[in-house]
């Protein structure tokens, strides 16, 4: 009687998990970056997704940090492709410029931005120029984000405002600056990337093209002051590494992401005096990009998905608000729907002339590896 | 009873092909990519990687050397009090702490030392409230220093639990004759006691020796990039670059260090043996 039972209770599960498992849609959400990313989709996008669209579940995914989180969604969309399966693992991607590239490249990627409203919105360069990789139609900028010096008013009175300032003000100020390599996250490949910029010839060409592989010959003047520059610098363990020997007022100086900057001090993690600087001639910020792959399982959900993720009210309190961001879309869309103080504050120590002066993007591909490269070679080696 | 070698073989079938799937095919990839470069052999990732990375591998192998003898002399200590001390209260509270770090993932202790080395972390402003130090003394152990300290910190227990195991198995008369012929105890430590159990030291030394060559977390997050440990570089080449060959050739130069090690000790142990015989 009691084996009975069981049979009857064992089948009717096997038979009741199909429909449960049926009422339910899932869309995959696959994002690199840091943990603030995957919060970002899973306690706020997610959510006000599943609210208007009843029996779709949400679940996100996190990569992991920096271009390896990017180059792991690439991996596996490449083997799924390379496999020949029907339907890809991911619906909706969040990548980083240089991989976002290159899975426009083969093919990874659909076409969708024409589909969507919020596609007329945006005005961004970035959204149809990834790193030298026509990307039109294919991906739409999450957020803009970018890299700055922050610095202790209380420890610093003048801070310097341009690479060969900082590199007169080093000397003067030994181990008071600090910044990350170009091991240790992209606030210090940032930085490496600008000075490239400052001292190594035509900045503009690193970040338009073409590209001439003779070109990183003429960065060795630019690489040994670097060399002699670390010297005089420290070099933190990673992007928190920098924000926390700034916290503890070990270093004075430092490049970081505006947007950690901010949320640090919102947390109370840095001290309420720090400010921003732009280092002139420029440093480089990059965005974040949606992308659907070219075989997702639920393509026009992943569609709806990024059209609300870049609606103009959920840029401005997730992206600005939330994470201190600068929106994906154009921000003339947001005027309105943001109050004046967070409007102010996000472009309080880096104003927009500023921005649009010395916000500078990262350079094309081919020579965002031969800096780093050399850098490898002739500064850290 | 007896037992077919069938019957044997089945059994160990399934962990053989767990290991054949997930090592042996992975490390013959890994050689191959290595050594090829577009299906031709070739040296070429071996001078990329020498050509960039030649620094971080003295560095590598420096820290590795570094810690693991501070860990033979620490843990000798260690095991040696265990064993010889008459001061019962001294030997029940180490056999307690010893252990601790044992159980702490590499990733939560370079978290730990993180705060704990700063120049104005937990350490140093411990000795400043002391009194011991002035703020403008302190210095920063976030650096080569860094790394050092936490891997003896993590890898000292283990060979201490090793060393004092073997040490507690030995002929407990042997030490009592030399200290009866009046020999101190740390003489019986290093003319009696080690000798014979330097086998075990030397397993739980290469052991720790392999585990530290291959930590990416602890030179990552408590030291600065330049120069860095190898496991950071080929983490860099796979993340930054995509370049698998290159990474692996660093791989092959880790597997070289280690099978170095290994080479010490089976030399060493084929001699005690041949010694035996």
């Amino acid at each position: 009687m009691l084996n009975l039972l069981k049979g009857a209770l064992v089948t009717a599960a096997l038979l009741a998990a199909p429909a449960a498992l049926k009422a339910q849609t899932t869309l995959n959400v696959a994002t690199a970056g840091d943990q603030n990313m995957v919060d970002y989709i899973k306690d706020f996008l997610g959510p006000m997704f599943e609210k208007t669209h009843p029996g779709v579940k949400v679940v996100a995914v996190g990569t992991g940090p920096g271009d390896s989180g990017s180059q792991k969604i690439y991996e596996k969309l490449s083997a799924q492709k390379a496999a020949n399966v029907e339907k890809w693992d991911f619906d909706v991607i969040v990548a980083h410029q240089k991989m976002a590239g290159q899975m426009v490249t083969e093919s990874l990627l659909a076409k969708y931005r024409g589909n969507i409203a919020t596609g007329a919105m945006v005005t961004s360069a970035t959204a149809s120029n990834a790193l030298g990789t026509n990307v039109e139609g294919f991906v739409m900028p999450m957020f803009q984000s970018q890299t700055a010096i922050a610095y202790n008013p209380d420890m610093v009175k003048n801070p310097p405002g341009t690479y060969a300032e900082l590199q007169d003000w080093a000397k003067a100020n030994p181990k008071k600056f600090g910044y990350n390599g170009i091991k240790g996250g992209m606030s210090g490949v940032a930085f490496a990337t600008g000075w490239v910029y400052a001292f190594g010839g035509d900045a503009d060409k690193l970040m338009k093209g073409p590209y001439d592989a003779a070109t990183k010959a003429g960065w060795d003047n630019a690489l040994a002051s670097l060399k002699a520059f670390n010297q005089n610098a420290v070099i933190t363990p990673g992007n928190a590494g920098t924000l926390d020997m700034l916290n503890r007022g070990e270093i004075a100086l430092g490049p970081v992401w505006v947007d950690m900057f901010y949320t640090w001090l919102n947390d109370g993690k840095l001290p309420p005096n720090m400010k921003l600087k732009l280092l002139g001639p420029g440093m480089p910020g990059q965005p974040m990009y949606y992308a659907v792959p070219a075989k997702a399982a639920q393509a026009k959900l992943a569609e709806e998905f990024i059209a609300l993720a870049t609606s103009p009210q959920v840029q401005a309190d997730g992206i600005v608000k939330k994470f201190n961001w600068y929106p994906g879309i154009d921000a003339k869309h947001l005027q309105g729907k943001l109050d004046d103080a967070t409007w102010k504050k996000l472009f309080a120590d880096l104003t927009p002339e500023d921005l649009s002066a010395k916000a500078k993007p990262f350079p094309i591909a081919p020579y965002f590896n031969d800096i780093l490269e050399s850098y490898e070679k002739k500064v850290a080696n | 009873m007896s037992r077919t070698p069938a019957l044997g073989l089945l059994l160990v079938a399934p962990a053989l092909a767990l290991v054949a799937a997930l090592f042996l095919v992975p490390l013959g990839y890994s050689l191959v990519a290595a050594f090829t470069e577009n299906g031709a052999p070739s040296l070429a990732h071996f001078r990329k990687a020498f050509e960039l990375y030649s620094t971080d591998m003295i560095f590598t192998l420096m820290i590795v050397l570094a810690s693991t003898v501070l860990i033979a002399t620490l843990s000798i200590i260690i095991s040696g009090v265990l064993t010889l001390s008459e001061t019962g209260w001294l030997v029940a509270i180490l056999k307690q702490l010893y252990r601790w770090p044992l159980f702490i993932p590499f990733i939560v202790a370079a978290q730990c030392m993180r705060t704990f080395l700063a120049k104005n972390g937990l350490m140093n402003n411990t000795l400043v409230a002391m009194g011991a130090l002035d703020p403008a003394q302190t210095v920063s152990f976030l650096d080569w220093r860094g790394i050092v300290i936490t891997f003896v910190w993590k890898q000292t227990p283990f060979v201490t639990l090793m060393l004092a195991a073997a040490m507690a198995s030995i002929d407990r008369s042997t030490i009592e004759a030399a200290r009866n012929l009046g020999a101190s105890r740390p003489r019986t430590l290093i003319e009696i006691v080690l000798p014979q159990v330097a086998q075990s030291l030397m397993v739980a030394l290469v052991l720790s020796f392999v585990t530290m060559l291959s930590v990416l977390s602890v030179p990552m997050m408590v030291a600065g990039s330049q120069p860095t440990m190898m496991t950071v570089d080929m983490a860099f080449r796979i993340n930054a670059y995509g370049d698998y060959p290159t990474a692996n050739a660093l791989g092959v130069i880790s597997y070289g260090l280690t099978a170095l090690a290994a080479w010490f000790y089976l030399r060493h142990s084929l001699k005690e043996q041949g010694e035996r015989i």
